[in-house]
Parts: structure tokens; sequence; C-alpha cells
């Protein structure tokens, strides 16, 4: 019982330092709060992407760089009244393409484990063989 | 009864509370998507992550693609991800390990991006207004079946493609599964 309200503590104290990243940046009213948060999604995304073995992990990082990409193109089209709605639909866009790629990448990947009875993209080595 | 700019007896205000909350929440559950070892876990993560983005969406004033973000990922993709994690699992050979070994290579080459891309945020005066607007759905309306409607049409297009592709590629081969080895 302890453990458990101290690991949420803790989790909970997690997310917030977390978050002051945002409010360093300077806060829910400024485009760099915005760029920052994208950005470090990004990165995490990068990470996941490179460093994961499962494949449908990749996909995952894929998805996660997708949404950075989103929210920095939200966030510029919040901040620019020139550019207010069209950024909207060009997100709404990106979502419709990456529904898509999630669609046509997850059926890859259910193919080749159909042949390799593995999710493992380090033992996919036929092109070296 | 109205609520005030500012969290009762406090002088936060409520715009920055929840910024905060929904900003850690969605890199935290995204450093899950990644760190953690359980795929499922991961797959679960990233709804938390794609919800908490919605959130972010309504507070930078786009409250029609918050919607679409809830409708499009935590809706669907995550639900195609979760089935394609359960179709790929196998108990015959858990994944000792989650990451290659090209593991810290990678962390490197995301921390030297983050550092550049922070750098670049840090130092580039953007010429947009000073505070931020909400956009009207009446006028993403307009846009997207005025100036951009071809842009959406061959979105249609892409999108009959993609799912005639996916279930040409994840149909079983008939002829394949029958022939003896």
């Amino acid at each position: 019982m302890i453990r458990v309200i101290l690991g949420s503590v803790l989790a909970g104290a997690f997310i917030v330092g977390l978050g002051l990243i945002g409010l360093a940046a300077g806060g829910s009213r400024s485009l760099n709060a915005y760029l920052t948060l994208s950005g470090i999604l990004f990165a995490i995304g990068m990470f996941g992407f490179l460093a994961r073995r499962n494949a449908i992990s990749m996909l995952m990082a894929i998805e996660l760089m997708l949404n950075a990409v989103n929210l920095s193109i939200i966030g510029f089209a919040s901040f620019d009244e020139k550019l207010g709605p069209s950024g909207s639909v060009i997100a709404l866009l990106v979502m419709a393409v990456a529904a898509g790629e999630a669609t046509v990448g997850l059926s890859i990947i259910l193919a080749i484990y159909r042949n390799k009875k593995t999710p493992l993209v380090d033992e996919y080595d036929a092109m070296s063989q | 009864m109205a609520i005030g700019p500012t969290i009762p007896f406090t002088a936060i205000p409520w715009d920055d509370a929840l910024f905060v909350l929904l900003a850690g929440t969605m890199l935290a559950s995204g450093l899950a998507v990644v760190l953690m070892r359980d795929i499922i876990r991961c797959g679960l993560a990233m709804m938390v992550c794609f919800g908490s983005l919605a959130g972010i969406y309504v507070m930078a004033g786009a409250p029609v693609v918050a919607a679409a973000q809830v409708l499009v990922y935590i809706g669907a993709i995550s639900v195609l991800v979760l089935f394609a994690i359960m179709l790929t699992q196998t108990k015959l050979a858990p994944a000792r390990m989650a990451f290659q070994t090209q593991a810290v290579p990678a962390a490197i080459a995301a921390v030297v991006l983050l550092v550049v891309v922070l750098l670049a945020v840090g130092s580039t005066t953007w010429g947009g207004g000073p505070d931020r607007g909400d956009t009207k759905t009446t006028d993403v309306a307009t846009m997207l079946f005025g100036p951009f409607v071809l842009p959406f049409e061959v979105v249609g297009v892409l999108l009959l493609a993609a799912v005639i592709g996916g279930v040409f590629l994840a149909k079983r081969d008939r002829s394949a599964a029958d022939r003896p080895e």
C-alpha cells in the first residue's frame, strides 16, 4: 500500500517535472513552448525508431514523430492569424496520411511475420544471405 | 458559478496548470512508449500520449484537430497497433532485449537532434502574433472544401489505395498455405 502511494506520488512528480519544461519554455501562451514540446517528442520518437528491436515498436515511434510534426504545425497556425485555418487543414491531411501509413506498415509487418515467425527486425536478414 | 482565471487560493493560472499537466503526461507517456519492455504497455502508453496531445491541441486553439486526433489516433490507429501486437506476440521467443545493440548511438543521435532543435527554437524570433488565436470551425471547413479541395480528394484516393493495399498484403496466401512443405 505504501509502495503504491509512493509510486503514484513519484510518477506525479515526474509528470509535473516534465511538464515544467513546457512552462519554462514560455507556457501555453508562447509559440516556443509548443515548438519545444514538439522537438522533444520528435527526439523521443527518433530514439525509439533507431533503438527498438520490435518492428511494431518502430511503427509506434514513427507515429510519435508524425504527432510531433503535427504539434509544431498546430503551434505555428495558432500564433499566425493568416495561417490559422490552413494549419488545421494541413494537420488533418497529415493525420489521414498517417492512418494510411499505419495500415500499410502494419500489414507489411504481418506479412513478414507470417514468413519469418518473429517480429524482431534484427532477424530479418534475408537480403544479407 | 464562473471559474476565475486562477486556481482558487493560489496565483497559478488555470491554463498554465493544465498545460503543465498535459505536457508532462505527453512527454512521460512518450518516454514510456519508447522505453518500456512490454510492448502491449507501450501501445497503451501511446494511447495516453495521443490523448494528452489532443488536450494540447485544444489549448492551442484547434478544436477540430483535437477531435480528429481522438477519432483517428485513439480510436483507429491505436486499436490497429494493439491488434497487430496481439497477432505478432509469441510466447516461444520472448524478446530478451527490447533494444538493439545500436541503442547508445541512437540515444546520442536523439540528444544531439534535440539540442539542435532547442537551440534553433530558442534563437529564432518567429514573426507571428504575440498571442494565440482560436481557429473557428467554419473557417476550417471553408478552407478544406475551398482552396484545399484537391488535396482532400487526393487523400481520399490515397486512403482507398491504402485500404486495398493493406487487405492485399495481410491476406493469407491460399495456394502457399495449402502447399505441403
